[in-house]
């Protein structure tokens, strides 16, 4: 591992999920190719083909995407907390179980691919039970959500962790709108405290550019339906938005598009459950006493689990989330 | 026996490895998709008009692919305005994609990482890491792009039944137009670059010039509405069908040895990989679609593509280097295509989504995305709930070509007792441009 004054080790790895956080590191606005300033990129299967034996001598940091699915992305966790000091879960899957999570709401598929050996013929990594989020696993010393992550959170983390106080200005320009333990780490050089999640510190609905007016909308709208693209909270217009159970940082992004939030910074850090959150917040907006009233407006409402924890399944639902171990 | 695995291959959009085996005879190359990747099972009970950010898993052209799936469904049209919006995002996704690869090809030979900042730049010499760096400027510009019009570059978010889910800000279509001229200047930088200085010298490519798989039928939309046109390995149309036949002519074949099934054409049934016969098999992608011989509609496009044909004769073809030539064929055309589609008139509208009155049942939608063919078809229920969802992915549709080239680039090094590292990078090479 790096001593002071060398280049930080970094390793970057994606267990199942896509490679859109991999391409995002790529794609931070051509600032990509300054990090060899401050770091040394030991391991990036993806874009530099090293083999596992390349973390044996330590790494500094390591950026963590990816879902938990296979018994290869358990060893792949296992080895990469052993060998580094920070590790880092990038990405809604590594954070919390992403969209591949959702598979543990389908039934357990037929084990159609077999992990049996055979004299010449390949095995391939078993299958887990569920998949799982990163920190389901091992230990994460830090969390940088989204789906994709933001290039501006993304970049703030590898400022805060790699180039550590060392970055010139120019390269500083998101410390402004960061939360102030970030901001901190980046300008000073110091860590942030671990568990820091590179997120905003409130819900999304903070930085939702919408405006809320505190009126019941009784009704249930489905994203297909015809609503206001612009102007009025989604929520508010009976939409269900999940703004108001997710952790900010974005910039209500999806809702300054006129598509409702669906959750994937993962929970609003004063939140025990999204989806209980979810229900508190959609009952706020009825202004119904009659019971048959409720009852079908509840009615109207499907798919409730993979909507409330879309990114979040493995690791926040409070009812399914195992702890590691 | 022998065996060997080149762990995580680089470059590939899903992460896979190959085993290579050797028993006395010439070695056996497995090539292995190591992760579990089943959308359909994401997307059942699912609602239905979530598909299209669900979907973006995949890529972000599924996402645009589920969206036409869903206007049908809907039994919608959208609005001028939104289709343009769509299409200009799918061709920069085109641009992103290709841009990418490229980037991938220049940066082979060593880290892009390494401080650029101190390398020593030979005047009057084009420079590989000034390319890189070219490339890596304009895959940020075409990020930005993407994200103007999708809200996120990959998982968009702005398709949706009916259109797009809002309009363009007024800032945003001279700042489309720049990118999109930017993105085909460099196009042409790029193309001077690699036909110069990569093709005829052998640079980058030396290890696979001699490696093709074929020949192969290939598979791509037809210019009509709905319908798709197989063409066999010599490049004559065999059949064009609709777009809803495709599972009744396409069977998909799991292999205990990988998670990603291999698509074959049912009619001629499913042959072992190991006995070497392509007959059932089919490609898709940029030379797929090359493959009918037919001239690309833009000029600076079309011009690489007649380039194409002197220096390696006319279509089909099946080799790794006529495969990097069509990226850049069809880099240029998306390229030309976004210009044309960025301007202010064609993205400009009050109506970006026309709003479905009731729900469907069925719908289903192919788009060519910059990976190849992709087709969707979802059944859901009367509450909207998806029953069903059929997915076909450019990475199941290529997977046994994958495969095949991974045999072939193995075969040589192991022959020759070169070392494996040569065979690991002559496969990762052979892949990238499929």
């Amino acid at each position: 591992m790096s001593r002071p004054g060398q280049k930080v080790k970094l390793a970057v790895h994606t267990a199942t999920g896509c490679r859109a956080c991999e391409q995002g590191m790529l794609d931070v606005n051509n600032e990509v190719s300054e990090l060899g300033r401050f770091a040394e990129v030991v391991f990036w299967p993806y874009v530099l083909g090293t083999p596992w034996e390349a973390v044996e001598g330590g790494v500094d940091v390591a950026l963590f995407a990816g879902a938990i699915h296979t018994e290869a992305d358990r060893q792949a966790a296992m080895k990469l907390r052993e060998r580094s000091k920070i590790l880092v879960s990038v990405g809604a899957c590594a954070a919390f179980g992403g969209l591949p999570g959702l598979v543990n709401l389908a039934p357990p598929a037929e084990p159609a691919v077999a992990a049996t050996e055979s004299e010449d013929k390949p095995t391939l990594p078993r299958t887990e039970p569920r998949a799982l989020a990163l920190s389901q696993v091992v230990e994460v010393d830090y969390v940088v959500p989204g789906c994709p992550p933001t290039q501006n959170l993304l970049w703030a983390a590898t400022l805060a962790l790699v180039c550590r106080g060392e970055s010139p200005a120019r390269l500083s320009y998101s410390v402004a709108r960061l939360p102030e333990a970030v901001a901190e780490a980046i300008t000073s050089g110091v860590l942030p405290p671990r568990g820091t999640v590179f997120a905003g510190e409130k819900a999304v609905c903070g930085s939702c550019s919408r405006v809320k007016e505190e009126k019941k909308s009784g009704t249930c709208k489905r994203p297909y339906q015809a609503y206001d693209l612009t102007g009025r909270c989604l929520l508010e217009q009976g939409l269900v938005c999940q703004g108001v159970a997710t952790q900010e940082g974005c910039g209500g992004l999806c809702t300054g598009v006129g598509v409702p939030c669906r959750g994937c910074f993962g929970k609003a850090p004063a939140i025990m459950d999204p989806g209980a959150k979810m229900v508190s917040a959609i009952a706020s907006t009825f202004d119904s006493k009659n019971a048959q009233e409720i009852a079908g407006l509840v009615g109207s409402f499907v798919d409730l689990a993979g909507t409330f924890y879309r990114y979040s399944l493995p690791s926040q639902c409070a009812l399914l989330a195992p702890r590691r171990g | 026996m022998s065996k060997v695995t080149f762990d995580s291959l680089r470059w590939l959009e899903q992460p896979a490895q190959v085993t290579v085996t050797v028993n006395g005879g010439p070695p056996r190359a497995y090539f292995q998709a190591t992760s579990p990747r089943d959308a359909a099972a994401l997307c059942k009970g699912r609602l239905v008009e979530e598909l299209p950010r669900i979907l973006s898993i995949l890529s972000p052209a599924h996402h645009l692919c589920a969206a036409q799936a869903l206007d049908r469904l809907f039994n919608v049209e959208p609005p001028a305005v939104a289709l343009n919006m769509r299409e200009a995002l799918r061709r920069v996704l085109f641009v992103r994609h290709f841009l990418r690869k490229f980037y991938f090809l220049a940066s082979s030979q060593e880290s892009p990482f390494a401080e650029l900042r101190s390398r020593e730049v030979r005047p009057g010499k084009r420079d590989l890491h000034g390319v890189v760096q070219d490339l890596s400027r304009h895959l940020s510009l075409a990020q930005e792009a993407a994200i103007i019009l999708g809200g996120r570059a990959d998982h968009p978010v702005t398709a949706v039944a009916g259109g797009v889910s809002r309009s363009l800000r007024e800032e945003h279509h001279p700042r489309l137009a720049e990118i999109a001229a930017a993105c085909r200047d460099c196009a042409v930088r790029l193309s001077a670059f690699v036909r110069e200085d990569v093709f005829p010298a052998g640079k980058l490519l030396a290890d696979v010039q001699d490696i093709a798989v074929g020949p192969l039928a290939s598979l791509s939309l037809a210019p009509e509405p709905d319908r798709l046109i197989l063409r066999d390995a010599k490049g004559k149309e065999l059949e064009r069908f609709a777009t809803t036949a495709l599972f009744d002519k396409v069977a998909l074949q799991r292999e205990p040895w990988s998670y990603e099934p291999f698509a074959f054409l049912k009619d001629k049934g499913w042959k072992d990989l190991a006995a070497g016969s392509a007959e059932s098999l089919f490609f898709v992608g940029p030379l797929a679609r090359l493959n009918g011989g037919e001239a690309v509609a833009t000029p600076l496009a079309e011009a690489e593509r007649l380039r194409l044909v002197e220096a390696m004769g006319p279509f089909p073809h099946g080799g790794v280097l006529a495969a990097y030539w069509a990226m850049l064929v069809q880099l240029l055309e998306a390229a030309e295509v976004l210009v044309a589609t960025c301007e202010v008139e064609k993205l400009s509208g009050p109506a970006p989504r026309t709003i479905p009155t009731a729900l469907g049942q069925e719908g289903h939608a192919a788009l060519e995305s910059p990976q190849g063919l992709i087709y969707h078809r979802f059944r859901a229920d009367e509450r909207g709930v998806v029953q069903e969802a059929q997915i076909l992915d450019a990475a199941t549709a290529n997977n046994a070509l994958l495969a095949l080239l991974a045999q072939r680039a193995v075969e040589e090094p192991v022959a020759q007792s070169k070392p494996w590292e040569v065979a690991r990078k002559r496969v990762e090479l052979s892949l990238l441009p499929f």
